[in-house]
């Protein structure tokens, strides 16, 4: 009982990561039809500026912001110079320019930071919490982590249905000629939905690189399993993202913890395929089939 | 008879379109087509499937560039402006059939259409206004658009327009697939815009009978060209152009 109870709290903070990388997923294959292969990277490269920001300024909290600022604007850019011209193209056109994207952010982290593994902060204790006797399996950093990401999921959330800018991402990524036809600039709206997905990349590569260290590829396998859990929710739903990530925090824990951890990844793929199989389109997919 | 009007100074034209030559690439679609819309007028645009009528109002919208030719709207140029520029100029485009985003509510169909409106109280009033007038969209307000049936659609669509407050309005099939009762009601609602708001109205219509029923103008379209250019009473009266390009 005191095992299931680590195991599942353990799951549900480290399920919110997956969630983030999902969620940035979601905003952009909503938006532009792409998927981008290249977030992970992105993430992992503004972790490095916070990186550097940390390391000179010794304040963590301005590494933070420093990197969700970064985020915003790497999406921004990437979007406007590099994916603009693949917009409206074939998918492999986008495939293939995210993949090169992936590559070169990884080679430029490597060039200006090097190979060698750098532990980054949490922001806070990573001391396992009690309550009495009990070992809860989660720290207050896990709380933190949990808490950031769900607190993001719901201002974005807050975002798309209140707001009159929301209204315009929401209309460009459901109908882009009809929005165009009322006025919507669909460009900026595309630009700002890359901004938004580098803004929520960023955040997951700060949560979680102090379990993993940091190094050029360190986001590789939790980009893995964040797509793995934006497939699951669909693709299409920021809800379904976040339900995809906890579900595979949770399996991917159960499986580490009274299976072994070399099971993790292997876990997450077989909750993939099942998913595929029952539901090809995704749990909160809108529509039952699509077109890829 | 394509070119030349009554009105000289296309600054008191609603819409005036000359000459423009456009296509998708390959033989223009649009060959030379010129046409001037007065405003609080109805204006009936006519012809057979491929005559050349939804690339023009698309034309007019900047979705399809033209290669040749001038296009205005008040006297001012819409040509190599972007659609959402143009639509901002006050030019506003009912397309055909699906216009509706079905995954928004009605409401949020309806705000879409005001965004390009200043200030959120004026904004506030087009919604009011739109309940107003078509109560129907009311009772429907927070459903999803996509529960709406087909005449309620078309009715969300113009209302929708109609939120920008638009010089022009361009109509593009609103009777396709509708029950006649409804395409009755339809071509009501657009007469009672032009006589009570002095709306513009440029209408393309494969039903030419309903079309020319509430049309001051009609221009007929044919491969691309104009045909025919008169009142609308006139090219009803008219046995072989309607045997010809109308049918009916």
């Amino acid at each position: 009982m005191q095992e299931f109870l680590e195991f599942t709290l353990g799951g549900l903070a480290f399920g919110m990561i997956y969630a983030a990388i999902a969620l940035s997923l979601v905003l952009i294959w909503r938006g532009t039809r792409i998927l981008n292969y290249s977030q992970g990277g992105m993430a992992m490269f503004t972790t490095f500026v916070a990186y550097s920001v940390i390391q000179h300024t010794g304040n963590y909290w301005l590494g933070f912001t420093v990197a969700l600022v970064s985020g915003l604007v790497l999406g921004a850019v990437l979007e406007r110079t590099v994916i603009r011209p693949v917009e409206n193209k074939p998918p492999m056109n986008a495939v293939i320019v995210t993949i090169g994207l992936l590559v070169l952010l990884e080679g430029v982290a490597g060039m200006i930071y090097g190979g060698q593994f750098k532990s980054f902060p949490p922001a806070f204790s990573v001391t396992g919490l009690k309550i009495g006797n009990t070992a809860l399996g989660i720290s207050a950093n896990d709380l933190f982590t949990a808490g950031a990401v769900l607190t993001a999921a719901l201002l974005l959330a807050a975002l798309f249905r209140f707001t009159s800018v929301g209204l315009r991402l929401r209309a460009s990524a459901f109908s882009a000629s009809v929005a165009q036809l009322l006025g919507v600039r669909v460009g900026r709206m595309l630009t700002l939905g890359w901004a938004l997905a580098g803004l929520i990349g960023a955040l997951a590569g700060v949560l979680v690189t102090p379990q993993t260290f940091l190094y050029p590829n360190s986001m590789d396998a939790i980009f893995v399993l964040g797509f793995t859990a934006a497939v699951i929710g669909g693709l299409e739903s920021p809800v379904g993202s976040v339900v995809g990530g906890l579900l595979l925090g949770l399996v991917t824990s159960y499986a580490g913890g009274y299976l072994g951890s070399s099971l993790v990844d292997l876990f997450g793929l077989a909750i993939l395929i099942l998913v595929l199989m029952v539901r090809p389109a995704g749990l909160f997919s809108p529509s039952a089939t699509r077109q890829v | 008879m394509s070119s030349a009007g009554p009105l000289s100074s296309t600054g008191l034209l609603a819409l005036a379109i000359e000459d423009v030559v456009a296509g998708y690439g390959g033989a223009p679609v649009l060959d030379g087509v010129s046409m001037q819309v007065k405003p609080a007028s109805i204006t009936a645009v006519l012809g057979a499937n491929g005559a050349g009528k939804t690339t023009l109002l698309r034309t007019i919208t900047g979705f399809v560039k033209p290669r040749r030719g001038s296009i205005t709207a008040g006297g001012a140029s819409l040509v190599r402006r972007s659609p959402d520029a143009i639509a901002r100029a006050g030019v506003a485009h009912v397309p055909e059939g699906q216009g509706v985003i079905t995954e928004l509510t009605v409401e949020e169909n309806l705000r879409l259409g005001a965004l390009t409106r200043q200030g959120r109280a004026s904004r506030a009033t087009a919604l009011a206004d739109a309940y107003q007038r078509f109560p129907i969209l009311g009772q429907r307000r927070g459903m999803a658009a996509a529960g709406l049936s087909g005449g309620e659609r078309q009715i969300l669509v113009i209302a929708r327009a109609l939120m920008a407050q638009p010089k022009v309005l361009l109509l593009d099939e609103p009777s396709l697939g509708l029950a006649p009762r409804i395409v009755a009601q339809i071509m009501d609602l657009i007469r009672q815009l032009r006589d009570e708001t002095g709306l513009t109205v440029l209408l393309v219509e494969q039903n030419a009978r309903s079309a020319l029923s509430i049309a001051d103008q009609g221009v007929v379209l044919n491969l691309g060209k104009v045909v025919a250019e008169a009142e609308a009473s006139t090219l009803v009266t008219d046995v072989g152009l309607r045997k010809h390009y109308l049918g009916f």
